[in-house]
């Protein structure tokens, strides 16, 4: 369960025993049962989770409306970050789709991780960096891309969800409205096994 | 001349540190530091400084003058940032992970930059102590105000983003074409100038 943490901040920084024993000493594993709040909105955000196991989204509500902005599965980070970050209270909801386990760090004990070496101050700094990319894109791709070519993208990059995830999250999280997602998706699933 | 580039003037190390305490803290000294890693571009108005498909090398600070961050789709343009003075402008996707730029950085107003090629970036990270942590903070004011702004999109009406936008920055009406300012609130131009006459111009 460690080895898939240890194996995404090793993409940053190699890692060795010893820091592999520092964080273990922080790291907190958390279970949750399907459809669980994380996080709420107004909470501040303590948590940075990284999912060993199961599905977690992040959204916000427009009126009554849940507009999804995040999914996550197995090796993906999730907490709801500009609280995380900011020390604001959540704009955001963080919850299960399915059982789900995390490795999570505190923001108390990342701050002490962060400066007791610089090492780990610059493996934050590279994350961050790929957390801001991967913000830009998402943002860049809902302009540049039609709502076909956003589904077409999603479906070669994460095929496993299409699966997992209830379809009115993923028409929210790919900002298609849910009937133009149903048409597309044949066309998507066609595509993928070569029919069209 | 498209771009002049000079050594930084030191007459703007206590702007640029005010600057800079925006984003993270940071002392006098420190300042100075990573003022040395910098220079100075002056560029005309309606120059571009980045093209989509060029590779971005520079981290900039608006010092003087008025830029724009824009996406190309189709054959229309969706402005993505209106920087002024003090704020930070630049492809961060070309620059942080060293690919073709997707988007588009011109000038509006003659402008002059401080800017931190790619290369002096990663020395400075090498040789300044602390580098790294205002690395770290200055991405995360970035993300930040990348998600609010998206969340405000969302979240208030056309007509909230106009008086809002307007209130928090009353002089841009003068200084931006009115078409980019619609843009970048993603309100339709008709749309724009209709509500632009809630704002009392004197």
């Amino acid at each position: 369960m460690v080895r898939g943490f240890q194996e995404y901040l090793g993409q940053y920084a190699p890692l060795n025993e010893e820091d592999k024993v520092i964080l273990s000493d922080i790291m907190e594993v958390r279970t949750f049962d399907r459809k669980v709040r994380i996080t709420d909105v107004g909470k501040v955000e303590q948590y940075l989770n990284f999912v060993v196991k199961g599905l977690i989204r992040k959204y916000f509500l427009l009126g009554k409306e849940q507009v999804i902005k995040h999914i996550a599965s197995e090796g993906n980070i999730l907490a709801s970050s500009v609280s995380f970050f900011s020390g604001q209270p959540s704009q955001y909801i963080v919850e299960t789709i399915e059982p789900s386990t995390v490795i999570s760090i505190s923001h108390t004990n990342i701050e002490k991780l962060f400066e007791s070496d610089n090492k780990w101050e610059r493996m934050g700094r590279l994350m961050m960096t790929d957390f801001l990319v991967e913000k830009e894109y998402w943002l860049l791709d809902m302009i540049r891309y039609s709502p076909r070519e956003r589904l077409l993208r999603f479906v070669k990059e994460r095929p496993d969800l299409m699966h997992r995830v209830p379809q009115k999250y993923l028409a929210s999280y790919l900002d298609i409205k849910p009937e133009t997602f149903s048409r597309l998706k044949h066309l998507a699933l066609a595509r993928k096994v070569g029919i069209a | 001349m498209k771009v002049v580039t000079t050594k930084i003037d030191p007459a703007f190390i206590s702007y640029t540190l005010g600057a800079l305490r925006r984003y993270f803290p940071v002392s006098l000294e420190q300042a100075e530091m990573l003022m040395g890693y910098c220079e100075m571009r002056h560029f005309d108005k309606r120059t571009i400084i980045l093209n989509e498909g060029e590779r971005e090398e520079y981290l900039n600070m608006v010092i003087n003058g008025l830029a724009r961050k824009y996406v190309r789709r189709g054959k229309n343009e969706v402005t993505l940032q209106l920087a002024t003075e003090g704020h930070i402008i630049h492809s961060e996707i070309s620059f942080l992970k060293r690919t073709p730029s997707p988007v588009v950085v011109e000038t509006i107003e003659p402008s002059t930059l401080i800017s931190l090629t790619y290369q002096n970036m990663e020395m400075a990270l090498e040789e300044m102590p602390g580098a790294d942590r205002m690395g770290r903070l200055l991405l995360v004011a970035m993300y930040v105000k990348k998600d609010e702004r998206h969340y405000n999109q969302l979240h208030q009406t056309t007509r909230e983003r106009f008086l809002n936008y307007m209130k928090n920055h009353p002089h841009m009406l003068q200084r931006v074409p009115q078409k980019y300012l619609a843009s970048y609130l993603n309100i339709k131009p008709e749309t724009f100038s209709r509500l632009k006459h809630l704002v009392k111009l004197n």
